[in-house]
């Protein structure tokens, strides 16, 4: 048991491609990640650097043995979860020429963003549209505090809709398989 | 065939087609990311996501079922709507190949 040491990072349920990249540049400094707690605490524990490429995963249908069978199998260590979220490392040295991570085709990693902002942000919308943005514009006359609040709320959904569409828009853009 | 099976797995994305073709006997994940990397030379290496999802998506559509599990690896095999969805795909290789050759004349590379 060695060292630990945790740190704050803020990543959007569509940033999860620069959180595997952080996460792999913490190991290269020689921190590898252990857990994540409220969604912002990171774990690491001290460990030689190396450089190991980080992959997170979403599964809302559950995961059973088999799910993390078939990602030992291909050399991928089941690192962690947080809510339906997986992590997954694998030593860059141990990667195939061309294999990039855990996804192998575009189909699969648009199937990904479907799957993320479906569990994650879709159902979020009757209550953004329905409740907040309603009670946004009721509340601006009398009392600006909570306006302010709800418009914060919006805006950092906003934010993560254009992630989600910036993220689509590039797959798409990329060949095929 | 479903309209919407048609529309999803036609034509067929390559992963997907290797999948299918590999599940004529019953395999699981790992046995199809190997059997694949040997018939394609190494050029196609399936990665895990990509294998669960697709494993899962097929089973769900119907064009594989679940046969045994083995250990903690669960087997699939390629059912009927399966078959019918590969010979679809198959028809259109065969097409594409029959034209290209005509148009351009063209002779594959023989295979070493």
């Amino acid at each position: 048991m060695g060292t630990r040491r945790c740190r704050v990072a803020l990543f959007t349920v569509a940033q999860w491609e620069e959180e595997a990249a952080w996460l792999r540049r913490q190991h290269q400094k020689g921190w590898r990640f252990t857990h994540l707690t409220a969604g912002i605490f990171y774990h690491f524990e001290a460990c030689p650097p190396e450089d190991v490429v980080y992959q997170l995963d979403y599964q809302d249908r559950g995961a059973g043995e088999d799910y993390f069978q078939l990602f030992q199998d291909c050399g991928w260590e089941y690192v962690a979860r947080f809510t339906q979220y997986y992590y997954f490392r694998k030593p860059a040295a141990r990667m195939a020429p061309g294999e990039e991570g855990i996804f192998c085709d575009r189909a699969s990693r648009l199937d990904m963003i479907r799957r993320v902002f479906l569990g994650r942000v879709f159902p979020l919308i009757p209550l953004l549209a329905g409740v907040f943005l309603p009670q946004m514009v009721l509340s601006a006359p009398k009392d600006w505090v909570v306006t302010g609040l709800f418009a914060l709320v919006l805006a950092a959904y906003l934010v993560v809709f254009l992630q989600f569409a910036r993220q689509y828009v590039r797959l798409l853009r990329q060949p095929g398989d | 065939m479903d309209a919407h099976i048609r529309k999803v797995y036609v034509p067929m994305t390559e992963t997907g087609f290797h999948i299918l073709l590999c599940l004529q006997t019953p395999r699981h994940g790992y046995g199809v990311r190997e059997k694949v990397e040997a018939l394609t030379g190494g050029a196609l290496r399936l990665s895990p996501g990509t294998l669960y999802g697709t494993l899962s998506k097929m089973e769900r559509d119907g064009l594989i079922r679940f046969v045994r599990e083995e250990e903690t690896r669960k087997l699939y095999v390629i059912t009927d709507l399966g078959r019918e969805v590969l010979q679809l795909e198959m028809d259109r290789i065969r097409r594409l190949y029959h034209t290209v050759k005509e148009v351009l004349s063209w002779e594959p590379a023989a295979a070493e």
